[in-house]
C-alpha cells in the first residue's frame, strides 16, 4: 500500500517537474519583465518625473476646458484653492468639471446624472462633484460661492 | 523544419535601455514627459499583451496555417531560403498593417481592442509598449490571410510582423523632432506617429501607417505635423484613471452597454461603425468634432497654441520636414 502511494506521488512529482520545465523559460520572461516594469515605474518616481498641472486662473482653465471639449468656451470659472482642478461654465449653460489627472488634465461636461453636495470641513466648505461615472470618481473642490455651483450642478 | 525565431523576445532589452534612457533624457530637458502612474500602467500593457498573445493567440495561428493549405503560390518547403520573398513579406504585411489599423480606429468592434495603445495622455517610449490584450478577439486576422493565401508561410509573416512592431517602439517619443527630408518622405516617424497619437481634431483618424508612411500619402489618410499648435495625446473622451482592468476593458463594456441597450435595428452599427456613432445622434464621432473645428476655423474662432513639445525639448533636428 505504501510502495502504491510512493509511487503514485513519485509520478505526480514527476509530472510537476516535467510542467515547470515546461513552462520555465515563459516564467522565467514574465518575471524578468515584471521585475523590469517595477524598476522602470520606480525609477520614474525616484526620478520625480511627472509634476502637477495648476488649474490656477481663469486661463488655464479656459485652456483646459477647450481641451477637454474643443470649442467648449467658459464665461463663468471656479478654480479649487489648490489648483487641482475647477469647474467652468459656457454660454450654453453647460458645466464641465476638470481635474488633475497624473500630471495632465481630464475633465467631463456634467450630465444630468451628476451631482454635488457641499460640506464643511474644518473652517472652510468644500464642493464634492460626482459626475456620474464611477471610474472618474468624485472630485472635491474648494471654491468661492459653493452653492451657486451645486445648485447649477443639480439643476442639470 | 520551419524556423522559430521571434524578433520581438530578443528586442526587449533594447526597449527598457531605450526606456531607461529617454527617462534621462526627461529628468534633463521635459520632467513632464513621464508621469510614473502612466509609466507603470503602459508597461503592465505591455506584459499583459505578451501573455494575452500566449493564450489566444492560438486560434489566429491555426487558421493561418489552415489558409495557408489553400495557397496559390508555393515557395516550396524551404520557403524561409527564398530570399527575396522576405523584404516583398515585410512591404505587403505593412500594408496589411496599414488597413488593420485604420479599421482599428474606423470600426468600434476593432477600436475596442486598439483604444488600449492610445488611451495614455503621454507619448513616450513606454506608450508603445501599451500593446492591446484582445486583438485576438477582433477580425484583424481577415487582413492578414490574403498574404496567406498568396504563399507567404504564417512563420514568416509573423517574423515580419515582428520586425514592424519593433520599428515602431522609437517613434514613440517627442524627444526627435523631426528626421531628415527624404527619410520624413517615406518612414513613419515620430513626426508622423506623434499625429496619429493626437486628439487635436486636425489630426483626429490619420497617419495609421506602420513602418512606410507612403500608404497614407497613398489612400489619403497622411496629415503633417504643424508646428504652432500643441499636440494633445490621448482619447477623446480621456479617462481619467490609472486602473489597469477599466484602461483594458473599458471600450469593450462601453460597446457592449450600447449594443444591449440600442434598439435591434441598430444594435449591429454599434459593433460595426466608428467610435463614436450613436443612433441617436448623442455622442461625436471624429468626423463630427473635426466638422465642428474646422466651422470654427472659418469663423476664425481657433487661434493658434502655444509651440510644440517637440520644438521646447528637442534634441534633433536633422532638417525640414517633408
Amino acid at each position: 500500500m505504501t510502495s502504491v502511494r510512493f509511487a503514485r506521488w513519485s509520478t505526480c512529482l514527476q509530472r510537476v517537474k516535467t510542467s515547470v520545465v515546461t513552462i520555465s523559460p515563459l516564467l522565467v520572461q514574465t518575471a524578468g519583465s515584471l521585475a523590469a516594469i517595477l524598476a522602470l515605474s520606480g525609477l520614474a518616481w525616484w526620478m520625480k518625473l511627472g509634476g502637477a498641472p495648476k488649474l490656477d486662473s481663469v486661463e488655464a482653465v479656459q485652456r483646459a476646458a477647450g481641451e477637454v471639449e474643443d470649442g467648449f468656451t467658459p464665461i463663468d470659472v471656479a478654480c479649487d484653492a489648490e489648483g487641482a482642478s475647477a469647474l467652468a461654465r459656457d454660454a450654453a449653460g453647460q458645466i464641465m468639471l476638470v481635474r488633475r489627472h497624473g500630471n495632465r488634465l481630464a475633465g467631463r461636461l456634467l450630465t444630468p446624472q451628476a451631482s454635488a453636495v457641499i460640506a464643511e470641513e474644518m473652517d472652510r466648505y468644500t464642493l464634492t462633484v460626482d459626475p456620474g461615472e464611477a471610474r472618474f470618481g468624485k472630485t472635491t473642490l474648494v471654491i468661492c460661492n459653493p452653492a451657486t455651483w451645486a445648485n447649477a450642478i443639480n439643476r442639470i | 523544419m520551419t524556423p522559430e525565431f521571434n524578433p520581438t523576445q530578443y528586442a526587449v532589452p533594447l526597449f527598457v535601455a531605450a526606456v531607461l534612457a529617454e527617462m534621462i533624457w526627461a529628468k534633463l530637458r521635459a520632467p513632464d514627459a513621464y508621469e510614473p502612474k502612466d509609466t507603470l500602467v503602459s508597461l503592465s500593457f505591455g506584459l499583459g499583451s505578451t501573455v494575452a498573445g500566449a493564450l489566444l493567440g492560438g486560434f489566429a495561428l491555426w487558421l493561418m496555417l489552415l489558409a495557408y493549405d489553400w495557397r496559390l503560390f508555393d515557395f516550396g518547403p524551404e520557403w524561409w531560403a527564398v530570399w527575396w520573398a522576405w523584404p516583398l513579406c515585410f512591404v505587403l504585411d505593412d500594408l496589411a498593417y496599414y488597413w488593420s489599423h485604420r479599421a482599428g480606429h474606423r470600426m468600434r468592434w476593432m477600436w475596442a481592442a486598439h483604444v488600449n495603445h492610445h488611451s495614455s495622455q503621454h507619448y513616450n517610449l513606454s506608450t508603445a509598449l501599451r500593446q492591446t490584450w484582445t486583438g485576438n478577439l477582433t477580425i484583424g486576422i481577415l487582413f492578414t490571410l490574403p498574404m496567406v493565401l498568396l504563399g507567404f508561410h504564417p512563420v514568416m509573416i509573423a517574423i515580419c510582423g515582428g520586425f514592424n512592431l519593433i520599428y515602431q517602439f522609437w517613434i514613440h517619443t517627442e524627444a526627435i523632432r523631426r528626421m531628415p527630408r527624404w527619410f520624413e518622405a517615406v518612414m513613419n516617424t515620430p513626426s508622423h506617429h506623434r499625429v496619429h497619437h493626437a486628439t487635436n481634431p486636425r489630426y483626429l483618424d490619420t497617419n495609421y501607417a506602420g513602418v512606410f508612411i507612403i500608404w497614407d500619402k497613398l489612400f489619403g489618410t497622411f496629415t503633417p505635423e504643424v508646428d504652432d499648435e500643441k499636440i494633445r495625446y490621448g482619447i477623446v473622451k480621456q479617462l481619467g484613471s490609472f486602473n489597469l482592468l477599466w484602461s483594458v476593458f473599458h471600450e469593450w463594456i462601453g460597446m457592449i452597454a450600447d449594443i444591449w441597450r440600442a434598439p435591434w435595428k441598430h444594435k449591429l452599427s454599434y459593433l460595426l461603425r466608428e467610435p463614436g456613432w450613436s443612433h441617436d445622434g448623442s455622442r461625436e464621432t471624429s468626423a463630427m468634432i473635426r466638422a465642428k473645428w474646422e466651422a470654427r476655423k472659418v469663423t476664425g474662432e481657433v487661434a493658434p497654441d502655444a509651440t510644440s513639445v517637440a520644438d521646447r525639448n528637442r534634441i534633433a533636428d536633422l532638417g525640414e520636414a517633408a
